[in-house]
């Protein structure tokens, strides 16, 4: 079990709340909702350890691409980056 | 007949996409929904992380305009599993609504990691379903990837009527929990073509164990649903006289 | 053995009622001059479904447990006697409908208790899974003994370890840390799911006041009628207030949302 937060402020805020995925092997949960203040925030939970530097590369990325302000919450059953990026997309998608 | 490129199959849709096409459009209106944040706190200590709606959606819909209870549970969430909080959303949910309940039921019964509070739970959930049924339908469908098993394959067989797809697999202990308990002399879990055979849905609905067989497509679920509602309760499934023949003719000799 | 003992020595002046399968033991008799059946699933080596020979809840015991609840004396209150391993695993249950023979149970218990039967239940060895859920959990008053052979779970413990792959000794570190997975009767009565717990010196053969107390208990919550509560009335005792706090915060918010 391992916890990971990434923050980055400024961007556009989602209007919405966004429910994507489920916390099944090789799968996630995003929950997606309007920032209390301007910035993205997102928190990983994950039952598989040590990808952290993996988990970081993605989510940054993830911000580059689509600069939000948005509250994340993520939660992993061992999901590849590849479905950690679609998930975010759908969420994100649904959201703004 | 729906072409086949135009269906929308149940298996490959999730537990709320499933309830908004079941019931009347628009009326699904979510309890404790993953934003309430209402998750089982017993799993961190035992290595999973948990879904923010346990995995198990539940709320109030409409059903041919009846005020019904919706409960979908969720086969992709340990297995779907019954835990407390799941648990005690079915219960309540089934104790409160009006006009009657449909459970969508993709579940392997009770959660190991939170055994007995699982068990509590489907004791709850049993009486509530005999209760409600008294005055108002409560229809099952199995139909998911994971089927129907352990304690919530027993309170699926209290409800008034069961709807099944080819899918669907119903009985009390999952092939890979017989395999493991008495042996793979008794049973090959990787034998899937003989284990569809004896508990999937044409099994089930030819031995009169479930009521209706559909394909795995969404709209002919819909309207299975609301005509099981319209279908008088089948108080034949648990008759003692039909098991006694039934079982009688699986004895060994 | 222990299903056995206690159906015969619970009960005054108990008289075998027949037609039952052999691994269903009841008995009718008497508790403070009120009329009670007993009802309890024993391992017979004869059974005609192998994977049910050992006290298991199989096919047969499921049918035959609906059929001497339904058919109990009119004036009679039920004590269910609990010592089931677990239900039967085999091949020829599931293809022949296990679940629908525990759910014919689960449907005469409660079918009895809502038109107003006392149900009373007694742990007196092992109660497990499904087969608890079919014989016994449904009662409105539930006891046990408290002694170490006494086991409440969903799964029979070896088992457990082998699902998760863990060792045994994490499956016990587990159940310290998250009750609901313990085995105990101490811990599954701290989720109010027993109204009384007995010390019993051997279980295997109890002594005239040891009897007498449980006797005692059963006719107090009869007069108390407290036989026809159902399952959903646990919640409102005090150890359900400490411990089921989730379950009963859970309700709550369906309520304020219905």
């Amino acid at each position: 079990m391992q916890r990971i937060v990434v923050e980055r402020s400024g961007g556009v805020p989602v209007t919405k709340r966004a429910h994507v995925g489920a916390v099944a092997s090789g799968n996630l949960e995003v929950l997606c909702e309007p920032p209390a203040e301007a910035r993205a925030t997102i928190v990983v939970s994950t039952s598989v350890d040590g990808f952290e530097p993996v988990w970081r590369a993605t989510l940054e990325r993830f911000l580059e691409r689509y600069p939000i302000a948005a509250a994340i919450e993520i939660n992993d059953f061992g999901a590849t980056p590849a479905m950690v990026s679609l998930r975010l997309e759908q969420a994100l998608e649904l959201a703004r | 007949m729906t072409p086949t490129a135009l269906r929308r199959s149940y298996v490959e849709s999730t537990p709320r996409e499933r309830i908004a096409a079941l019931a009347d459009p628009g009326s699904f209106r979510e309890i404790l929904d993953p934003f309430a944040r209402c998750s089982s706190p017993y799993l961190a200590e035992q290595g999973v992380v948990a879904q923010r709606d346990d995995g198990v959606v539940v709320g109030r819909a409409l059903l041919g305009g009846r005020d019904v209870a919706a409960v979908a549970v969720d086969g992709r969430f340990l297995g779907g599993s019954i835990g407390e909080i799941g648990g005690a959303k079915i219960a309540r949910v089934l104790e409160r609504a009006r006009d009657g309940a449909f459970l969508l039921l993709d579940t392997g019964g009770i959660r190991l990691q939170e055994a007995n509070l699982g068990l509590l739970a489907i004791a709850e959930i049993c009486d509530a379903i005999v209760a409600l049924r008294e005055r108002a339908p409560v229809v099952a469908v199995v139909a998911g990837r994971v089927g129907c098993y352990g304690g919530m394959s027993v309170a699926a067989a209290l409800c008034s009527q069961i709807i099944m797809s080819p899918v669907g697999r119903f009985g009390l202990n999952g092939p890979e929990v017989v395999e493991q308990e008495a042996g793979i002399e008794e049973l090959d879990a990787r034998d899937r073509p003989a284990i569809w055979q004896a508990t999937g849905g044409v099994r089930r609905v030819e031995q009169g164990h479930a009521d209706v067989l559909v394909e795995d497509d969404l709209d002919e679920l819909a309207r299975a649903l609301r005509d099981a509602f319209r279908a008088s309760p089948n108080r034949e499934r648990l008759s003692l006289e039909r098991l006694r023949n039934r079982f009688a003719q699986e004895a060994p000799r | 053995m222990r299903g056995a003992i206690w159906a015969r020595a619970l009960l005054e002046g108990a008289r075998a009622a027949g037609g039952f399968p052999e691994s269903v033991v009841v008995r009718d008799g008497t508790i403070a001059g009120q009329a009670y059946r007993a009802i309890a699933v024993v391992p017979h080596s004869g059974a005609r479904f192998p994977r049910a020979r050992a006290g298991e809840f199989g096919l047969d015991e499921g049918i035959g447990v609906a059929e001497a609840v339904r058919d109990a004396p009119p004036d009679a209150a039920i004590v269910s006697i609990v010592d089931v391993p677990g239900q039967a695993f085999g091949r020829r249950e599931e293809a022949a409908g296990l679940h629908l023979s525990l759910a014919a149970a689960v449907e005469a218990y409660i079918g009895e208790r809502r038109r107003g039967r006392q149900l009373f239940s007694l742990i007196v060895g092992k109660a497990i899974s499904g087969a608890f859920l079919a014989h016994g959990m449904q009662s409105g008053w539930i006891g046990a003994l408290d002694d170490g052979g006494i086991e409440v779970h969903v799964m029979p413990a070896a088992s457990v370890a082998r699902v998760t792959r863990s060792s045994d000794d994490e499956v016990a570190r587990i159940a310290t840390v998250v009750p609901a997975t313990a085995r105990d009767v101490a811990t599954f009565a701290r989720f109010g799911a027993l109204d009384a717990v007995f010390d019993v010196a051997d279980p295997l053969a109890p002594a005239a006041g040891e009897i007498e107390r449980v006797r005692t208990a059963i006719d107090r919550a009869r007069r108390a009628q407290l036989g026809t509560r159902a399952p959903v009335e646990r919640l409102q005792s005090p150890a359900a207030h400490a411990h089921r706090a989730l379950a009963r915060e859970v309700r709550r918010r369906v309520d304020q949302a219905w």
